[in-house]
């Protein structure tokens, strides 16, 4: 069970979360959206450790995060930036591996069972052509299909995920939300902030919209014209077609 | 291990064989088993040098790989710490005040570069403690300070006192391998063990580093930790080569480029060749300061500039027009 705890932020006397308040169980698919600036980056840097707040807690198990050293954090949940920030040339294969990094100890690094699971990965999500492939020469949708799938050797629970679509074109930014679902199948928790909520909405069964740093919904996936407009002001439909969820934007 | 390396190992190891006899005044092979004044300038004069420059080398470097690595930017180097300038202000200190104490047999103008190289990383490290969430802006600015507060100090200190020691410290600041013993080379031949076993022992979370601050969290890595322990033995090795060998320029900048692109981003295979390169480059780098203008020796710092970077240049040249 993930759990955030009244968690308010702040940065000088500007307020960004508050009490902001929800829980999850295992194997639910949280879809986050809200207007920019709406704190929706911030509750999953919290959540993923990178930032703190003493304002309330998260929680794993009922285990606060902020007890868990980075390493053993690294063992539940896997955080994947909106921004990557790739300037030296770097290896697919290392990337991949890196996954296994908080399970390693200083002098062993990998372990028989790290190289299995990465070999395993690599066949499910087609990347053997990548593995020798220096990180720099993928095109942005390659490079957030690996990044994932070594969100997916991590092998934890949790995964967070900063708008995984940004400047992905139709084509990869579908492999990239086939990849979720499938991990999703396979049990992972997944929280993901995103605006493309015509993508998610219908893959996700939980939603949280924040607004201004505070929670508008939280709860069960619901359809809500009202609550879409209140948070993008623009008018949001759905349609069913062969019983798929289609969500559009109609102006 | 590819083929590449091999072949510039055979090359460097030969130009290390090759340098110590050959100069102003050859030695013949014959002659350095015997006792006569070729064998004296062969054992305590050239070989030696070559030694040092292999190390010096190899040492500036890695530690530039190391850098870029840590300020995920391949123009990092060691000096945007402040580790040279803080040296050269030991070091003008030291030759100004005729400090002339000695410590396990290191003299004071090696001794207080040396402390002056620490202190410059003591000096951002302690910043950045001061500021919560400090991040490697905050270490750059912090060094990009402590660069100019260090080349005021020098030039000051010129400036005030007698013209006597000038010479020998603008011969200081151009960087030299010249006058050394076999003590200054077991010392910075056991750093670089110990810079080579840490960079090994550490190659993921360097890679970590490089990849991003929040990617490497989110795999568990403490990124500020880590980035603080290694400037700080940065600051210890680098420290020690820059207080006996001076400030010798462009090889951290330089060799880790060549290294990365012929590495072709593998780790282990761009460590072992920026040690060769380095290395290889700072020993002929030597032997032509030592041939070019006889009697006079040539600063290596200067050779390594002068050639450095019109080469540079040219590398980075031939690498954007690829690109197009």
């Amino acid at each position: 069970m993930i759990k955030a705890a009244h968690v308010s932020y702040q940065i000088g006397n500007k307020s960004i979360l508050q009490n902001v308040d929800f829980s999850l169980n295992e194997n639910d698919f949280l879809l986050i959206f809200g207007p920019n600036g709406a704190g929706k980056s911030t509750i999953l840097k919290l959540m993923a450790g990178i930032l703190t707040t003493k304002q309330g807690g998260i929680f794993i198990g009922r285990k606060n995060i902020l007890l868990c050293s980075k390493k053993e954090l690294a063992t539940h949940v896997a955080y994947l930036p909106q921004f990557d920030e790739f300037n030296l040339p770097m290896l697919v294969k290392d990337i991949l591996l890196s996954g296994r990094y908080p399970y390693g100890s200083l002098f062993k690094k990998y372990s028989r069972r790290d190289y299995e699971l990465f070999d395993k990965t690599v066949e499910r999500f087609e990347l053997a052509d990548f593995v020798d492939r220096n990180m720099l020469t993928l095109s942005g949708g390659e490079r957030k299909k690996v990044l994932l799938a070594s969100a997916f050797i991590q092998d934890v629970p949790l995964i967070l995920l900063d708008e995984p679509l940004n400047f992905l074109d139709p084509s990869s930014a579908i492999q990239v939300v086939k990849m979720l679902k499938e991990m999703h199948e396979q049990g992972k928790t997944i929280l993901l902030v995103s605006h493309l909520i015509q993508y998610f909405f219908p893959i996700a069964n939980k939603m949280l919209a924040l607004k201004n740093g505070q929670t508008q919904y939280f709860g069960e996936k619901r359809f809500s014209a009202s609550l879409f407009h209140d948070i993008y002001q623009v008018s949001v439909k759905r349609l069913m077609i062969d019983s798929k969820e289609i969500i559009y934007i109609h102006e | 291990m590819s083929k590449k390396i091999y072949v510039l190992a055979a090359i460097v190891l030969a130009l290390m064989f090759l340098t110590p006899f050959l100069g102003i005044i050859p030695i013949h092979w014959q002659t350095i088993f015997k006792s006569n004044p070729s064998s004296f300038v062969f054992w305590q004069l050239r070989v030696p040098r070559t030694i040092l420059g292999f190390v010096a080398g190899s040492i500036l470097a890695l530690s530039g790989l190391v850098c870029q690595n840590l300020f995920k930017n391949d123009l990092a180097t060691p000096d945007l710490l402040g580790i040279s300038s803080g040296a050269a202000a030991g070091a003008v200190l030291a030759l100004k005040f005729n400090l002339l104490v000695s410590f396990i047999g290191f003299g004071g103008l090696i001794l207080f570069s040396y402390l002056g190289a620490l202190s410059s990383v003591f000096f951002v490290l302690l910043i950045s403690r001061m500021v919560r969430n400090s991040s490697l802006y905050t270490f750059l600015m912090c060094g990009v300070a402590l660069n100019f507060f260090y080349s005021a100090l020098i030039v000051f200190f010129q400036y005030l006192f007698d013209f006597s020691n000038t010479f020998s410290l603008l011969r200081w600041l151009m960087g030299g391998i010249s006058v050394v013993g076999y003590r200054e080379i077991a010392f910075l031949g056991m750093l670089l063990f110990i810079f080579l076993f840490f960079v090994f022992l550490f190659k993921q979370e360097f890679l970590l580093a490089s990849a991003g601050d929040h990617f490497a969290q989110s795999r568990g890595l403490h990124v500020a930790r880590f980035r603080i322990y290694s400037f700080l033995g940065l600051a210890f090795i680098v420290g020690a080569v820059v207080s006996i060998c001076g400030p010798i320029g462009f090889i951290a900048l330089i060799v880790p480029h060549v290294a990365r692109i012929w590495g072709q981003s593998n780790f282990h295979e761009t460590v072992i060749l920026s040690l060769l390169l380095g290395g290889g480059f700072l020993v002929l780098a030597d032997f032509f300061a030592r041939i070019l203008m006889p009697p006079v020796e040539v600063p290596v710092g200067i050779i390594t500039s002068l050639f450095g970077a019109p080469f540079f240049l040219i590398l980075i040249i031939s690498k954007l027009k690829k690109v197009e």
